[in-house]
């Protein structure tokens, strides 16, 4: 997967590559068991300290979003549900705040925001579907 | 948790030195705990290379005392010097010496060098082994002291300018070098103190830095704290806005109906304020560690 930073976001940069590696996962860019780039060369490729994303990588592997396995790297979690409700809803609302803040500098309206985001949440339901057809269902041991 | 204390690495305590009259520096102190990568930010003549010589006993400090590994390094010079390279801005060798026999020189000096290290960097630098070294260009010769730095696999990496005056693609090779030939070794003990004015280039490296100015610290912040407290704000008014009263702003720019301006801290309030006057548009982004460096000097 291909990261990007922005020092400009005010974010710390860990929490960063965090972000991205929850949205990938979220988003299929990134499938249970896939590898995660190795520290060292991601590390060198952003320019960032190689502790940062090794701190991003304990991070994930705390909150159960990614497996290490020892001399073979960094996975994606197979039964990859790794968030607890409201740990994703805080993801969420930071989001939600931004948007919601913006549509207000914009002037739209709360209904017609509303409205929009009904809109948004059609056009992804319809392309996870186009998205979702090839692939079998996974099994994973208990 | 009780965890027994740990001896930073380095530890400058009040530290003044001054060549003339002057001093170049003057009450400066700086902590750098193990594994942390510590930029020292400053215009040219700030005192950042004093500082960096008087740690490394090349001069002797006026007032106050200098640690490195919780030693002297005036009194423990071998036992701290075996732990620690220096890459200085300027980087001169034997130039009858070819690049093989400086780097066994400089190893002659070292109870441990890493072969394998060697080799890798002067492939990836793509250093001719048997050409004499005062027939390098300056980038080749900074790439020379940088593996002569790396090789013996030091617990800190002093850099002093190290990329001033190297072109884009070597800047970025080395930083590049730094964080992956050096860092991973055993990144809990691998510690790096950088002077630059090239700010950007090391964003990403830095932990936590000092800005210092006529030989004083003047802002000494983590990293991913000054970017969460430095913003720059911009606002837009439907009409040119009254004369307003910004108390804590940094810098303040306007034009027109559109002010930009910029606060170390306090930026959520900062927007309350400004929402209150209902704007038409309303943005705050976080300024780099170089913006910072511009603003807290320009004030």
């Amino acid at each position: 997967m291909i990261f990007s930073l922005n020092f400009k976001s005010g974010l710390p940069v860990y929490l960063q590559v965090v972000d991205q590696v929850k949205a990938a996962a979220a988003s299929g860019a990134l499938k249970p068991g896939e590898a995660l780039p190795f520290i060292r060369p991601l590390a060198e490729e952003l320019r960032v300290n190689r502790n940062t994303i090794a701190k991003a990588y304990t991070e994930l592997e705390s909150q159960g979003v990614i497996e290490t396995i020892p001399g073979k790297g960094c996975f994606l979690a197979a039964n990859h549900s790794p968030l607890k409700k409201d740990a994703r809803r805080k993801l969420l609302i930071r989001d939600i705040d931004q948007a919601v803040v913006q549509a207000h500098h914009l002037q739209v309206p709360p209904d017609e925001f509303l409205d929009l985001v009904r809109d948004r949440l059609e056009v992804l339901a319809e392309r996870q579907r186009h998205h979702d057809q090839p692939r079998e269902p996974q099994s994973t041991p208990a | 948790m009780n965890t027994p204390p740990v001896t930073p690495v380095i530890d400058i305590q009040n530290l003044s030195h001054a060549y003339g009259r002057a001093d170049a520096v003057h009450d400066f102190s700086l902590t750098v705990p193990a594994g942390r990568c510590y930029g020292l930010f400053g215009r040219n003549g700030a005192g950042k290379t004093t500082t960096m010589k008087c740690l490394l006993s090349l001069l002797r400090p006026k007032h106050g005392t200098v640690r490195l590994f919780g030693l002297d390094p005036a009194k423990h010079e071998v036992a701290v010097k075996r732990r620690l390279a220096y890459v200085p801005d300027q980087v001169a060798f034997y130039p009858w010496m070819t690049v093989r026999e400086t780097l066994d020189y400089l190893a002659s000096f070292r109870t441990h060098w890493n072969k394998e290290t060697e080799r890798a960097l002067l492939d990836r630098f793509r250093l001719d082994p048997a050409q004499k070294t005062g027939g390098l260009s300056k980038g080749q010769r900074t790439q020379v002291a940088l593996v002569g730095a790396i090789c013996p696999e030091p617990e800190l990496l002093v850099l002093d300018e190290p990329t001033s005056g190297l072109d884009p693609i070597v800047r970025r090779e080395f930083i590049e070098t730094v964080i992956g030939a050096y860092q991973e070794g055993d990144p809990g003990n691998r510690t790096i103190l950088v002077s630059t004015h090239l700010i950007t280039e090391f964003e990403g490296l830095i932990d936590e830095f000092t800005i210092m100015d006529a030989g004083r610290a003047v802002v000494h912040l983590g990293a991913d704290e000054a970017r969460a407290k430095y913003q720059k704000i911009r606002v837009r008014f439907a009409e040119t806005p009254p004369k307003l009263d910004l108390p804590g702003a940094l810098q303040v720019k306007s034009s027109g109906r559109e002010l930009e301006l910029v606060v170390n801290g306090g930026g959520p309030e900062m927007m309350e304020r400004l929402r209150a006057l209902s704007p038409e548009s309303l943005t705050s982004e976080a300024l780099t560690l170089e913006e910072i460096f511009v603003a807290t000097l320009k004030t």
